[in-house]
């Protein structure tokens, strides 16, 4: 064992976390002085010396070693799952998700968990759409929350003009979003790699600029109401226009807000689980397999004969149409919209959990989904740390699984498919 | 009376205005391409969008105003040295956050797939933000006016004007943009950097240390953005944690107008940003003027798809 | 190792997020948990600690001659950083704790929304500081506010930019938020209708934008006379400073969103002269003095909206009080119209909407004393 070395790799690591936080950590700007906090930067360059000092014996030691290969299970490249495999466990997924449904109805649940997990279900959502776009036919989409927001609006906004109740209201958010989809399909259609990035995003800044400035219309920085959810003409409200029946009058029961939030947590779940099994069936499909086709080799699918176009374009509209039945739900849910809720950062999630969960995978964009709700939820209260949080896990779980939580592999070209490095 | 009326009084001379207009597209420009330029040399290099380049500008703004406040501490009043060694500790430190981000996030996923140190980069660019807000506090920072000199051209009524610093903020962009080429094209490290690019493994096996090359182009990545945090943070006066993501979008916006990876691509792109803002803005609306830069973005990609002066891809069969 | 290393870590991260979780307390079921909301991060904290600190000092008051009714009142604040979807999230979560009321939330793009969650649950809302008509205008029977109102508050920077500052050119500009863009409204139709005098620049800017050289450009172009924000201090500090140093001197009149000493900070030297509309210094009130004496001896000035934030918890605490204790917001709302409320600000009564019966706009203007840039009351009622 080096102990000096380890000494040195410790004194370097505690060096440079000096420089990284004496200043900004122990030195707090208050007006045109300082607040000196010298102790709390001490406390971390402390904790980073002894951390390395620490790994770098154990690197070294045999207990190290052990520690090291007891966790093999965990640390590989990840579980890997062909799309055959991934279709049969769709039977178990939905009957989990059939399991879902009783949810509401068991005694600790409360409003507060109905509402994340709903969350978290239009996060699957999402995520099956994106999954398209950038799982299967590979472009690089960081505008995804403009159809989101497309959704959302066309919602609220068909409902607040045309007086389309919430069923006629969804369909159409879904087909504006992929109209939307198409619209952008065509311009950026030539780009690759990150030139289609930067288009895509600069794409979901205008739609957001939109909402924002076109404040007759949208409502502008304060937002929109969105319309209450409706079941066969009954609304759920505490108190009904004159000419409406409520849902509590109708069965005779008290009213409680908890109701509507069942009611939309149910018609989420349904859709949710549709949009996995369209998805599973899609990837099946040949307009599947020559996503994931051109996603590998453009010139040689031109070359046989794929039309280009077209494909991507469908994948385009097609992940278009998710994410505005997603921003539907997510007005449905929320009641209330603005544009701070479609920002770049929401593109960014959703695009993490595509990629942590393993692209072009169900099981793992479902875990990535969960993961990345419940986490930031789960340091509620701990309110100023879980952004800081959030990211650092996003860090390391890249790190730990670059190709993603579970990797879907064809059986058919597993064998020929790129080596691990 | 028939409802409210505009007074007729004289406006302002509108050659003066335009002008003072175009000057203004004109600094915000340099802004923009002084930022793109760290962006664009990361992106040349490891072919990845350092997502994390804004968050490391908002940071040297932070180190900036501290080591200001620090050296007032020491009771040093002379402002040129006080500004001088504050430049230099910022460029520093603000370089040692770029290598640790580097060490931290993306050194590891070196050799995996084009997505993964992407998340990884938009992952870092909220763990620094957040850390700023925690360490530092949400406000608003402030820094007061330290130095006012100002150009004037015209009579004392009527005047176009540029201030110093702003005209430092221009000459910088220029000059940085000029001695990062010539680092580029004419010197061992910069032939080392190109190797790097063109083929990891074999300049490997040259005998090029790809890590470290990799290192040092963060460090000046890093050391550009502080030069960026410093000028423009003496400039407006005001900052705060979130500063780093509309700076980011804004550069990585000038940097793919220009070509991503082109060092004079990335200051064209950045004025031609900047000057398209300032002038809707000043012709025609302020709400909007966001919109027009990206519109506009998106029309020179559909007719150039790598950008002004960035390479046309070749396909390879 | 790597790979061990950076699973080692997450695992750490997961197992502290469960153990804080496990550890965060309950508050005694028998206390009375009132809300105070508003942006205790982000850009307008400020704001967010005048709210927090004049509530907390009020509660602590109220517990030391002993709670209501004897139980203890505990202050449950919530984070909304100004942004309406936290406003929304902090309103359902305060509504899953139980609270007996709220006092909040500071901006009026987040108080409407939120309101909605409360009268949903039926829970009695006063907002200390949200000035938008809208707030009370929309018919909901719980929701009250111990503030003015925009409308009241334009016309007054209306007729004081036609009377005292002969404007001839104003510039009138807003954030696009409920508040900024309210407010610019309401003194640009006051100014319209009541003197006769049309705006040469009506803009509006977006929160977070730095560099506003090509609008004051402009509004040189225009030989503005005065120029007119709605919204809050930051692009206030920002506009009113480049203005400066394009040397544009017109005059500069806001509203209360600039009510914080880092609006000074932002605008440097040239916050000086700067005017704004505010309601009459509650700090000079004979009620207040004492209190006032206490804020400063615990090192803190209790400036803008902090006092207002005090009296609104008195307001709550005296109508839960009166009622019993009850959590029925409609019959606390019900109480509240019919009473008049000895608060540290004299004094209040409201009226059907929930607004109070006599509003108090007055002009302020920012200059030097000593070495600190701060603000006194230039007109009277």
């Amino acid at each position: 064992m080096n102990l000096a070395l380890a000494l040195k790799d410790s004194a370097v690591a505690a060096l440079v976390s000096v420089a990284l936080f004496i200043p900004i950590v122990g030195m707090v700007l208050d007006g045109r002085s300082l607040d000196f906090q010298i102790v709390r930067a001490l406390v971390i360059v402390g904790g980073v010396f002894v951390g390395r000092l620490l790994i770098s014996l154990l690197v070294q030691s045999r207990a190290g070693r052990l520690v090291n290969w007891a966790l093999r299970p965990f640390t590989g490249l990840g579980a890997r799952l062909t799309a055959t495999i991934e279709s049969r466990l769709l039977f178990f997924l939905l009957g989990a998700a059939g399991m879902l449904i009783l949810l509401p109805f068991l005694p600790f649940t409360t409003n507060y968990l109905i509402q994340i997990v709903s969350l978290t279900l239009i996060y699957v959502l999402l995520g099956m759409g994106l999954n398209i776009v950038v799982g299967l036919a590979g472009l690089l989409d960081l505008g995804y929350v403009a159809f989101y927001a497309m959704g959302a609006y066309s919602y609220a906004l068909l409902a607040k003009h045309l007086n389309l109740d919430f069923w006629t209201a969804i369909p159409i958010a879904g087909m504006l979003a992929a109209l939307s989809g198409c619209v952008l399909g065509f311009p950026v259609l030539r780009m690759h790699g990150d030139y289609l990035a930067i288009v895509t995003l600069g794409f979901g800044e205008i739609i957001r600029i939109l909402l924002v400035n076109l404040i007759d219309f949208t409502g502008g920085p304060n937002g929109i109401s969105a319309p209450r959810p409706t079941l066969f003409g009954l609304v759920f409200s505490r108190r009904p226009e004159a000419d409406e029946t409520t849902f509590h009058d109708f069965f005779h029961i008290d009213y409680s807000a908890s109701h509507r939030y069942i009611f939309v947590y149910l018609v989420i779940l349904v859709l949710t689980c549709l949009a996995i099994w369209i998805f599973t069936r899609l990837r099946e499909m040949p307009i599947g397999r020559a996503w994931e086709a051109l996603r590998e080799d453009e010139v040689a699918c031109k070359a046989l004969g794929i039309n280009h176009l077209t494909t991507k374009l469908s994948a385009f509209t097609l992940g278009a149409t998710f994410g505005g039945v997603g921003g539907a739900l997510f007005g449905a849910m929320e009641g209330f919209l603005n544009p701070s809720s479609f920002t770049f950062i929401e593109s960014a999630i959703i695009l993490s959990i595509v990629v942590l969960g393993g692209m072009g995978s169900v099981t793992g964009v479902i875990l990535a989904a969960v993961g990345i709700t419940l986490l930031p939820e789960l340091f509620r209260e701990f309110e100023q740390f879980r952004m800081l949080v959030f990211g650092l896990a996003m860090v390391f779980v890249m790190i730990w699984r670059p190709t993603g939580l579970l990797r879907l592999r064809r059986k058919s070209f597993a064998r020929i498919a790129h080596a691990d490095r | 009376m028939a409802g409210p009326t505009v007074p007729k009084v004289s406006r302002g001379n509108p050659m003066y205005i335009l002008a003072q207009q175009l000057v203004n597209g004109l600094i915000l420009g340099s802004i923009y391409g002084l930022i793109a330029i760290g962006y664009t040399m990361v992106y040349g290099i490891i072919g990845m969008i350092n997502f994390a380049h804004g968050e490391i500008y908002m940071i040297s703004a932070y180190l900036f105003t501290i080591f200001l406040a620090l050296v007032a501490v020491f009771g040093l009043t002379s402002l040129p040295v006080a500004l001088l060694i504050t430049l230099v500790a910022t460029i520093i430190l603000t370089g040692v956050y770029g290598f640790s981000v580097e060490r931290i996030a993306y050194r590891p996923l070196r050799g995996s797939t084009r997505l993964a140190p992407l998340i990884s980069a938009i992952g870092m660019s909220l763990v620094l933000q957040n850390y700023v807000q925690l360490a530092q506090g949400a406000r608003d920072q402030a820094l007061p006016p330290l130095y006012q000199g100002v150009l004037r051209f015209g009579s004392a009524a009527e005047f176009v004007q540029i201030t110093h610093i702003q005209l430092i903020i221009i000459v910088v962009t220029v000059v940085s943009m000029a001695a990062l080429t010539y680092l580029i094209n004419y010197t061992e490290l910069g032939r080392a950097c190109r190797a790097t690019q063109q083929d990891r493994t074999m300049a490997n096996l040259l005998g090029i240390n790809t890590d470290r090359t990799i290192s040092l182009v963060f460090v000046i990545g890093a050391s550009m953005a502080a030069v960026a945090g410093v000028l423009i943070t003496f400039n407006f006066g005001s900052f705060n944690y979130f500063i780093g993501f509309v700076a980011g979008i804004k550069a990585f916006t000038a940097a793919v107008l220009g070509g991503i990876g082109s060092l004079p691509g990335a200051m064209l792109g950045g004025i031609i940003l900047g000057l398209s803002e300032s002038l809707f803005a000043g012709l025609v609306n302020t709400d909007y003027k966001d919109v027009f830069a990206f519109a506009l973005l998106v029309a020179v990609l559909i007719f150039r798809p790598t950008g002004l002066l960035g390479k046309p891809e070749v396909e390879k069969i | 190792m790597k790979r061990s290393l950076s699973f080692v870590v997450l695992v750490a991260v997961f197992v502290f997020g469960l153990v804080v979780v496990q550890q965060s307390g309950v508050a005694n079921a028998q206390d009375i948990k009132i809300g105070v909301a508003g942006p205790i991060t982000g850009p307008y904290a400020k704001f967010g600690e005048q709210l927090t600190r004049g509530a907390n000092a009020a509660a602590e008051a109220i517990n030391k001659r002993g709670g209501i009714k004897g139980h203890k009142v505990v202050i449950v604040p919530g984070d909304d950083a100004c942004d309406p979807k936290q406003a929304r999230a902090v309103a359902n979560r305060m509504v899953n704790d139980k609270v007996y009321a709220v006092a909040g939330h500071f901006c009026s793009s987040s108080t409407i929304p939120a309101s909605e969650v409360y009268d949903e649950a039926n829970i009695l809302q006063i907002t200390p500081a949200s000035t938008n008509p809208l707030v009370t205008e929309r018919g909901l029977p719980a929701v009250f506010r111990t503030c003015g109102r925009d409308d009241q508050q334009g016309s007054v920077a209306a007729e004081y930019i036609a009377r005292e500052l002969k404007g001839k050119r104003v510039a009138v500009i807003h954030d696009k938020d409920t508040y900024g863009q309210g407010l610019a409204d309401a003194m640009k139709s006051a100014l319209n209708k009541n003197f006769a005098i049309k705006e040469v620049l009506y803009e509006g800017v977006t929160r977070g934008d730095k560099d506003f050289n090509s609008l004051v450009t402009k509004m040189k172009g225009l030989n503005v006379d005065v120029i007119y924000f709605g919204g809050l201090h930051t692009e206030a500090g920002l506009i009113r400073r480049q203005a400066m140093e394009q040397g544009l001197n017109a005059e500069f009149l806001s509203g209360d969103g600039i009510v914080s000493d880092e609006f000074a900070n932002i605008a440097g030297p040239s916050a000086v002269g700067v005017l704004m509309t505010f309601g009459a210094d509650p700090t000079k009130s004979m009620a207040a003095k004492q209190i006032v004496e206490q804020f400063r001896a615990g090192g803190y000035e209790p400036e803008g909206y902090t006092l207002y934030s005090y009296a609104t918890i008195q307001v709550i605490a005296d109508a839960l009080e009166a009622t019993n204790v009850t959590r029925d917001g409609e019959k606390l709302a019900e109480y509240l119209k019919s009473h008049a409320f000895n608060t540290v600000m004299g004094k209040k009564e409201f009226d059907e909407k929930g607004d109070l019966k006599v509003s108090d706009y007055v002009v302020y203007r920012w200059f030097r004393d000593g070495g600190k840039i701060t603000y006194k009351q230039i007109t009277n009622l």
